[in-house]
């Protein structure tokens, strides 16, 4: 899961849950509230009717010991005021029921008893709770909404906000990790930001990167310098060999061992030349400006290779759209591509095999495939078989160094083909290339 | 003919001047630009061998003053650079032709006078072989009169190779650097030689027997003629 969805997952969960135990402390809230109102307005009212009483007497309420009764005309608020026969004091605020002209109301009433005069009289203030649940609930549902509605503004503010402050890191994911080949040679901006880890990251990243290229660069300079350098050499020594095999005073037997250096010269010459060519691969030194029909490749190919299968009596088919064009290639390197994979095909291949090239559109992409009846690749071997003088088991057997398949592989990426292998051991082996679209041309 | 030898490491200069007095061209050997430039201005030569990787000069200009002063000699490029770029830059400049270090000394030979026959149109080339007449213009073998058809480009180069270098015993693996050297390849195995050769051998004698192709025991082939 991505950083940002994390964070915004989090964010919203974490604020719902809020919601949730407000909505659920809300009624509990509102009522404490409200009877906090409730009771300071009792108090309030209580204050005023013994202002009253004190600055004017009881008897503006009271007279010839009637009690005093006031109500609002929908007796949501009443006042009473009555002579108490009882003798301890009291002063509470609680909810009862009252019988007001036939209606039994609930209310929240403040009972009070004062002396006046000798007597004691007992004030009660009553607000109905009617009409105190009444303004309750229109303050719940305003609380909600805008409690809700800063929940809202909050998830969109951290959302916003995360998506600015996260920017650089998908900035550097995105231009940086994502589909970029090691090593890649290509220059590196730096990303714009504020935030010190980021910048940590990305220098960090841009340094190991350098690294990299910078021993990428190194290796690819010392084969090319070294296989360079061994040219001159061999050269002499090629030399030197030819004019003392020419020498009529040399005997036979001298002769021999010349053939037998010559021979191993050779092997010296292929392998500096290999690692040459490789070099001058992954250096881009090639062109790929050349059309070159793959049939015509192919038989060029059989030429080369005609006296190897016939060796074996392996049989060769190709099916090949003749009108089947690459272009944008380098001829000498795909000719390279093509010889050393079918080599292969009839180095490893059984008496009366067979070799097999079909080019096919696998949804809608091109797809060669050479495959053979060969001794197979062994599962353990497969991850090796295109690393540089791994001689694999199989091939101990045979006259090879191992730079077979690293130098089609070489081909291959600088062409851009995918090269994927299956293989049966004892059954045979496929090599499928899958070409890109601006290699082919019908 | 007159050789120019321009090549810096003295030792390969020299195998070079053994090599071609061997085969009778007057050779000047120089191991540095600068003398090369005065033998150039000086001398005219049928042939100039230009290593390119000199200390103190560009093999290139090199070639562009050789081109004023002796522009009717034959320039082949000899370099351990074997990049592709040089390559182009040294056929545009003149540059009749172009061997990548390490090569064989037999194949130097075959491309001088390769580019010898071209330059000079020598039309008829043939050569005559226990009755066989072997055609290097046409690249064709026949017998009285027959041609023998069946011989393939690869077979043909080695009957010429083996021609070329006639009464000398060519090795496999010099006949195989000769017919595959170019190709870049994992395996060295000059085995292949022995079924070519084993081929040639049967198409020739559905006329006559090739007795001039000789097998030299533990060494390699040979083609032997009477002069």
């Amino acid at each position: 899961m991505k950083l940002r969805t994390k964070l915004t997952l989090f964010n919203t969960l974490s604020k719902l849950v809020i919601v949730i135990i407000f909505v659920l402390l809300l009624p509990l809230l509102i009522r404490t509230l409200n009877k906090i109102y409730t009771d300071n307005r009792l108090r309030k009212d209580e204050e005023k009717v013994l202002q009253t009483v004190r600055s004017h007497g009881i008897q503006s309420y009271i007279q010839n010991g009637e009690s005093y009764g006031s109500y609002t005309p929908i007796k949501d608020v009443y006042v009473s005021l009555d002579e108490d026969t009882l003798d301890e004091h009291i002063d509470t605020i609680k909810n009862e029921p009252r019988k007001v002209e036939g209606d039994t109301i609930l209310y929240r009433i403040l009972s009070h008893n004062f002396m006046v005069a000798k007597k004691n009289y007992l004030l009660e203030v009553g607000i109905s709770l009617d009409s105190v649940n009444e303004t309750s609930r229109p303050l719940q549902s305003i609380a909600f909404m805008i409690l809700v509605a800063m929940v809202v503004l909050t998830v969109l503010a951290d959302q916003i906000y995360s998506t600015y402050v996260l920017q650089p890191l998908g900035q550097i994911i995105k231009t940086k990790l994502i589909g970029q080949k090691f090593p890649n040679f290509g220059s590196y901006k730096k990303i714009k930001t504020s935030t010190s880890d980021f910048e940590y990251l990305d220098i960090s990243i841009h340094r190991m990167i350098k690294t990299i290229e910078s021993t990428f660069q190194k290796e690819r300079e010392f084969i090319s310098n070294a296989s360079h350098e061994l040219m001159t050499p061999i050269s002499i020594l090629q030399s030197k060999i030819e004019n003392m095999f020419e020498q009529e005073d040399v005997p036979d037997e001298a002769k021999t061992r010349l053939l037998e250096m010559q021979r191993i010269l050779n092997r010296l010459k292929s392998i500096t030349k290999t690692l040459l060519l490789i070099s001058q691969i992954e250096n881009e030194q090639f062109l790929k400006e050349d059309s070159v029909s793959l049939h015509e490749l192919l038989a060029e190919i059989y030429d080369e290779i005609s006296i190897r299968l016939q060796d074996k009596n392996i049989s060769y088919s190709v099916d090949v759209p003749e009108n089947l064009v690459l272009v944008n290639v380098n001829k000498f390197l795909m000719f390279n591509l093509f010889f050393n994979l079918i080599n292969n095909a009839a180095k490893y291949n059984r008496e009366n095999g067979s070799i097999n090239i079909a080019a096919a559109l696998e949804d809608n992409v091109w797809v060669v495939k050479v495959t053979d009846t060969g001794i197979g690749i062994s599962t353990e071997d497969m991850p090796l078989i295109f690393n540089r003088f791994k001689k694999l088991r199989a091939s101990l057997k045979q006259d090879s160094f191992g730079l077979g398949l690293p130098i089609v592989q070489s081909i291959a990426i600088f062409h851009q083909i995918k090269i994927d292998v299956r293989s049966e051991q004892g059954k045979g082996t496929v090599f499928k290339l899958t070409l890109p679209d601006f290699l082919m041309k019908i | 003919m007159n050789v120019l030898v321009i090549e810096d490491e003295k030792g390969l200069a020299d195998e070079l001047e053994i090599f071609l007095a061997k085969h009778n061209y007057l050779c000047d050997v120089c191991f540095d630009g600068a003398s090369a430039s005065e033998k150039i201005a000086v001398n005219l030569y049928d042939f100039i061998l230009i290593d390119l990787g000199l200390p103190d000069y560009d093999g290139l200009d090199l070639l562009k003053e050789a081109k004023k002063h002796n522009p009717e000699a034959i320039c082949v490029i000899l370099t351990a650079r074997a990049e592709v770029y040089d390559r182009i830059k040294g056929l545009d400049l003149g540059a009749d032709d172009y061997l990548a270090k390490p090569f064989s000394l037999l194949e130097l030979h075959s491309r001088m006078q390769a580019i010898t026959r071209r330059k000079f149109g020598l039309k008829q080339n043939l050569a005559e072989l226990g009755g066989f007449i072997i055609n290097l213009t046409d690249r064709t073998i026949s017998y009285k009169g027959n041609e023998v058809s069946s011989i393939t480009k690869k077979e043909f180069d080695l009957v010429a190779y083996l021609l070329l270098h006639k009464n000398r015993t060519l090795t496999r693996s010099q006949l195989s650097e000769h017919i595959w050297g170019s190709l870049i390849n994992d395996d060295y195995d000059s085995n292949y030689i022995d079924a070519h050769i084993k081929n040639i051998r049967k198409k020739l004698n559905a006329f006559a027997p090739p007795d001039w192709l000789e097998t030299v025991r533990g060494l390699g082939y040979k083609i032997k003629t009477g002069n």
